[in-house]
């Protein structure tokens, strides 16, 4: 299982670098601008969380922009979320169909070990992954909190970034479940999925009958300004999650090991 | 003193049954596989003696890759597989470790250096190949420093060969091995084979080169739209003397099938104008159309 695990670590490590690096890079920048933009973040914010439901979608609302919390939620938390997502998604979507796309499965599953245990090396694999994207964006959004000389309340700062990487794990199960379906490269899709459930999470927060389902979706317990606003994230969000990871790890189990692969 | 009896025969009984499955390195009852609704391969049944160099032979989408397929657990499968003695379905992980196999298109991750994935197979094995490795390598001609994508489909089989051979399974499975290897390679390829057989390896190869079976293999299957034509030694089964007769003969090109004795072939020939003669062996469809002629009694085949 290490041999595999470590084969799929170099096989993504890459797109690992990619990922992480650009959306490290573009967050630290962001924060960076917060320093030349302070002093007229000040008369902005009061005209932010007044523009009803865009102020809403964004949590501008309820956390002003002129501070580095309420900053760093409202534009790095977009940021990371959608980038973290769209990685944890492209990575998770073609994990198992890439052996069939690319024929290597003739030669991974002639080796003595059995598609659940190719299954769970993957996975782990992307788990670590996952867990290293993380921490390389910390790294960088720290480092931008070093050059501003200010920084949000960093146990806050954890929990959002926890989070993310439970929000992540999320989205992983999801387009892994996805990937024992399918023959094909399955990138656009991953895409198209954590796109499809940040719009959830932001129609969910714009519409206000739509409210009472936004726990359903990955986003809502990992949303940067109800966190840095400390306001209370419900147990029916993280329920459900745990749930969906459960039920989407067991639909890849139970279809992989069973399928017939192509050749 | 009855149940003692019972025990006694219950005992024998499997005693025959041990004997028979290390005789039999591939056993296979009624294997059926269906794609959706196209059937892949029908009740097929056939077994292949330990030690044997078997020759699966057979056109394209004949099932010969389903069957395989079927062995090495990729498959979904009606029928019962027995492989070195132990249950396809039951015992897959144990029988892998058991079995080189090498697969028709032989793809491997792109980015990765040869060596890599050398290495990459014996870890997975828990071995070390090293040795064995370095001498495969060395008399394929396998440079381990190339990334995958650089190499041509001959390479790859290469490097194919070494993954399927350098942990010296009981048991090869080669699809399709020498299409895309030079002359030289096949020949090398063949002679690895036989120094494995020699040691107690079982090999099936699976092929539509009719001349690779009636050279290397003893015995062979033949299959036809999924279902099994016939089963038995080569010399049995491609017993036609038929070969196929290219030649111009008073200025005109001719081009048939002999079943008769070459000696009248040679009469027939002698008192004319022959410019060009060629004489090869049938191909595998012909085969099977004097096959299947042998069995109607009709001895002579045609243009």
């Amino acid at each position: 299982m290490m041999v595999l695990f470590r084969h799929e670590w170099k096989q993504n490590i890459r797109t690992l670098l990619i990922w992480s690096l650009a959306v490290g890079i573009m967050g630290m920048i962001c924060i960076c601008l917060y320093a030349d933009m302070a002093e007229n973040m000040a008369d902005l914010s009061e005209s932010f969380s007044n523009m009803g439901a865009f102020s809403d979608a964004f949590g501008m609302s309820v956390l002003g922009i002129g501070t580095i919390a309420g900053f760093f939620a409202t534009e790095v938390g977009v940021v990371h979320g959608l980038g973290s997502s769209m990685f944890a998604a492209i990575i998770a979507g073609n994990i198992l169909s890439k052996e069939e796309e690319g024929h290597t499965g003739e030669f991974l599953y002639s080796l003595p070990v059995s598609r659940g245990k190719v299954i769970t090396a993957k996975i782990c694999s992307i788990v670590s992954a996952l867990a290293v994207f993380t921490a390389v964006t910390c790294i960088f959004y720290i480092l931008g909190f070093q050059v501003i000389d200010t920084a949000p309340d960093y146990k806050l700062f954890a929990i959002f970034m926890l989070s993310q990487l439970l929000m992540n794990l999320e989205v992983m199960c999801i387009c892994i479940a996805l990937s024992a379906f399918v023959k094909r490269n399955m990138t656009g899709a991953g895409i198209g999925i954590a796109l499809f459930l940040y719009v959830y999470d932001l129609m969910g927060r714009i519409i206000p009958d739509a409210k009472d389902y936004l726990f359903i979706g990955p986003f809502s317990y990992a949303n940067a300004t109800d966190i840095f606003a400390e306001q209370e994230i419900g147990p029916a969000a993280y329920i459900c999650g745990g749930c969906l990871m459960l039920i989407a790890l067991f639909i890849t189990y139970a279809v992989y090991t069973k399928k017939d692969l192509a050749s | 003193m009855l149940p003692f009896f019972c025990a006694l025969i219950m005992k024998t009984e499997k005693g025959k049954e041990e004997a028979r499955m290390k005789e039999n390195a591939i056993e296979i009852n009624h294997l059926t596989k269906y794609y959706g609704r196209h059937c892949g391969v029908a009740d097929v049944s056939f077994s292949v003696r330990a030690g044997d160099i078997f020759g699966f032979l057979g056109p394209n989408g004949a099932g010969k890759s389903t069957t395989i397929r079927s062995m090495l657990g990729f498959l979904q499968y009606d029928g019962e597989i027995s492989i070195l003695g132990m249950d396809a379905r039951k015992d897959h992980e144990r029988i892998l470790r058991e079995i080189g196999y090498m697969p028709s298109e032989a793809m491997f991750y792109p980015s990765m250096r040869v060596r890599d994935v050398i290495r990459l197979s014996a870890q997975m094995r828990g071995m070390d190949c090293k040795q064995e490795a370095d001498m495969l390598c060395d008399r394929l001609k396998v440079d381990t420093e190339r990334r995958i994508y650089e190499l041509s489909l001959g390479n790859r089989k290469k490097v194919s060969i070494v993954c399927a051979m350098q942990h010296r399974p009981k048991l090869f499975i080669f699809d399709e091995p020498t299409g895309g290897l030079d002359p030289l390679m096949q020949n090398t390829f063949f002679e690895l084979i036989g120094e494995y057989v020699e040691d107690g390896t079982t090999c099936i190869l699976s092929t539509h080169v009719l001349s690779e079976v009636k050279k290397y293999c003893n015995n062979v299957a033949i299959m036809k739209e999924g279902q099994l034509v016939s089963t038995g030694s080569v010399s049995e089964l491609t017993h036609t003397s038929s070969k196929r007769v290219r030649a111009t003969v008073d200025g005109q090109a001719v081009d048939y099938l002999y079943t008769k004795d070459m000696n009248s072939l040679l009469k027939e020939l002698g008192g004319r104008n022959v410019t060009d003669l060629t004489i090869t062996d049938p191909s595998i469809d012909e085969i099977f159309l004097g096959y299947y002629s042998k069995n109607d009694n009709r001895e002579e085949v045609k243009k």
